[in-house]
């Protein structure tokens, strides 16, 4: 197997940044860590759990989809090749199971266009990032299984290089290498994947609120209690990486002409499915909640899950970012108790 | 890109052959292709829907209500109910717009050949089932008894008046007509909840498939009704109503348990949602 010299790092992803848009891992003035344009004296690889998932990348938060002049429209497709460095096995697992949503039955150009040219390379999570983290439950961590094109473990002195892709193999020409003895990397991955497994805390909640949900057993006074907590935000859509529900609107500058643009939507406000009869079918916040955690925990649109366990990735940061704590986490707790 | 490789939200400009004035802010809009194709190339089938597009406006789920076996035009029953439609109900004769589709899964039109059918529609529900009623209607040698019935909650709401008052010459459709409440006494047929048509049909539930579209609360009292008169729940078909924002199943707006509505729907076997409590 192979691997990088740490001192090594910033030279690789300088040459990747030749050929890509390489977001990675960028301290805030203000202490954050967000994925951002690399910027060499801003990098680090010192970060916890970035507040947003690197959804945004395919997924921007508005999109104009559509151009309009005197009445004919253009369609407008923005991608670029783009290089995700430094991104955890929770979010990956979010990119695999957003990516399958958008091109099952009939692709999405708008999502396909970016998420064909973008590569991934996965940094293997050592241990949770903060409190909230339950990635083991939900099947998606601490190391990604699949999808990315390159994962990097952290070593004393080095990074072992896992190749996922022929397009992984690609992104390794010029970088210099060193070669490791592949029982003692896999003995080492091992070890590295043991000790995280052992930190992050299992949330048997999960999967108990799940089996309640599945066979109608949940209380239905959760949905209730939350109900009048909730302050419909929409925080926890726009934070979770595997929410890529969309609103479209037009904007018009003059008659005939102006734009097309969606923008991310939430399940949890009150319009979301509102008829132009008038009827809402969610017609309480209650009803909104459920749909949103029945839909992460068991529905997730039928569609492949990648391996996962559900429709959630774990990554907790609904929790973490929710103003009244009305999490994931809290919500499979409150529901299996 | 786009166009070459497919772009899902790709539009069709079409123009209005002509406006017809149904009741108040209802009205039959007939299309035609701007590129001078039939509707034929459009390839939709009874109980599928388009996405009206009027730029600077936005974009509605309409349904389509005429069948494929009349594809000189397409005809859309509209409701003014927001930004789209009001600027639809602004337009005339010669006025273009954009549509996409067709979408959606419609009605088994194949499987249920051969059938005895029987139409329940409620108020606009009419619309979207009027496009296999005029299917069954045009290819009438392909069904057995085609029965309808149609509930509006009063007599001036009764969408397609003529064309209803038109069944009244033939006899190769049986329809039974009601109203909610009738204050003025105009009203000669039945008056009362649509259920109530019921105890005046006669039907054969082993032998007739029933399609339906209407308000919630229909669905739930029909239902019961086709049930407990011993229907087979297999013989049952559904369209239903959801907000369908992109009609190609991303947008998630109509999606309810793992059904998106505008892909897996809008016409649904009662068999796939009868256990899904939010989809009535």
């Amino acid at each position: 197997m192979k691997t990088l010299a740490k001192k090594d790092l910033v030279k690789a992803i300088n040459i990747w940044a030749d050929k890509f848009e390489v977001l990675s891992p960028t301290k805030t003035t203000n202490g954050d860590c967000i994925f951002d344009t690399f910027q060499e004296n801003k990098f680090t690889t010192d970060y916890k759990k970035p507040p947003l998932s690197p959804k945004a990348s395919f997924f921007p938060q508005t999109e104009v989809i559509f151009k309009v002049e005197k009445n004919e429209y253009r369609e407008v497709v923005a991608a670029k090749k783009m290089l995700l460095f430094g991104i955890r096995s929770c979010d990956m697992m979010g990119l695999l199971q957003a990516a399958s949503f958008m091109s099952r039955d009939k692709k999405d150009v708008y999502y396909n266009a970016k998420r064909d040219m973008a590569a991934t390379v996965v940094m293997a999570c050592p241990g949770p990032q903060n409190e909230t983290c339950f990635c083991t439950t939900t099947l998606s961590g601490p190391v990604a299984k699949k999808g990315f094109d390159l994962q990097l473990y952290d070593m004393d002195n080095v990074y072992l290089v896992e190749v996922g892709t022929p397009r992984g193999e690609k992104l390794l020409s010029g970088i210099p290498l060193a070669d490791m003895d592949d029982g003692l990397a896999k003995r080492q991955i091992e070890e590295f994947k043991q000790k995280a497994v052992r930190n992050i805390p299992e949330v048997k909640a999960v999967i108990e609120a799940m089996n309640k949900l599945k066979d109608h057993k949940a209380d239905e006074k959760v949905w209730d209690s939350f109900g009048q907590k909730c302050i419909t935000c929409g925080g926890c859509a726009f934070v979770c990486p595997t929410c890529t529900c969309f609103n479209v609107y037009d904007h018009q500058s003059s008659p005939g002409n102006g734009l097309r643009a969606r923008t991310w939507d939430a399940c949890l406000y009150g319009g979301f499915t509102r008829e132009a009869s008038g009827h809402n079918p969610r017609s309480s916040q209650a009803l909104r909640l459920k749909r949103r955690h029945e839909h992460k925990l068991l529905d997730f649109n039928g569609i492949d899950i990648q391996g996962g366990l559900c429709g959630c990735v774990g990554c907790g940061r609904c929790s973490d970012y929710c103003p009244v704590h009305i999490g994931t986490l809290e919500v499979v707790k409150a529901i299996a108790e | 890109m786009g166009g070459d490789c497919g772009n899902i939200y790709e539009l069709r400009p079409v123009s209005i052959i002509r406006t017809l004035p149904q009741i108040k802010d209802h009205r039959l809009f007939q299309l035609k292709l701007e590129d001078g194709s039939t509707w034929e190339s459009f390839g939709h089938q009874p109980g599928q829907f388009i996405e009206v597009s009027i730029f600077g406006k936005g974009e509605a789920p309409i349904s389509i209500s005429s069948p494929p076996t009349r594809p000189d035009t397409l005809e859309i029953c509209v409701r003014r109910a927001g930004k789209v439609t009001d600027a639809l109900f602004e337009m005339s004769k010669g006025s273009t717009f954009h549509i996409r589709g067709p979408y959606g899964r419609g009605f088994p039109v194949e499987h249920l050949k051969g059938h005895k059918l029987l139409f329940v529609a409620g108020g606009l529900g009419l619309a979207p089932l009027r496009s296999l009623l005029l299917y069954a209607l045009d290819k009438r040698k392909e069904f057995d008894d085609i029965i309808l019935m149609y509930g509006t909650n009063n007599p001036e709401n009764v969408l397609f008046k003529y064309e209803l008052l038109s069944f009244f010459d033939r006899n190769d459709i049986n329809y039974h007509y009601s109203v909610d409440r009738d204050d003025e006494g105009i009203w000669k047929q039945y008056v009362g909840v649509v259920t109530g048509l019921f105890d005046n049909a006669v039907l054969f539930p082993k032998e007739t498939h029933a399609v339906l579209c209407g308000p919630p609360i229909m669905y739930r009292f029909v239902l019961q009704k086709l049930l407990n008169l011993g229907f087979p729940k297999e013989h049952i078909f559904m369209s239903l109503e959801r907000m369908m924002k992109c009609g190609v199943g991303k947008c998630g707006h109509c999606a309810f348990g793992d059904k998106y509505c505008c892909i897996d729907g809008p016409v649904f076997p009662y068999t796939e949602i009868e256990k899904i409590k939010e989809a009535i």
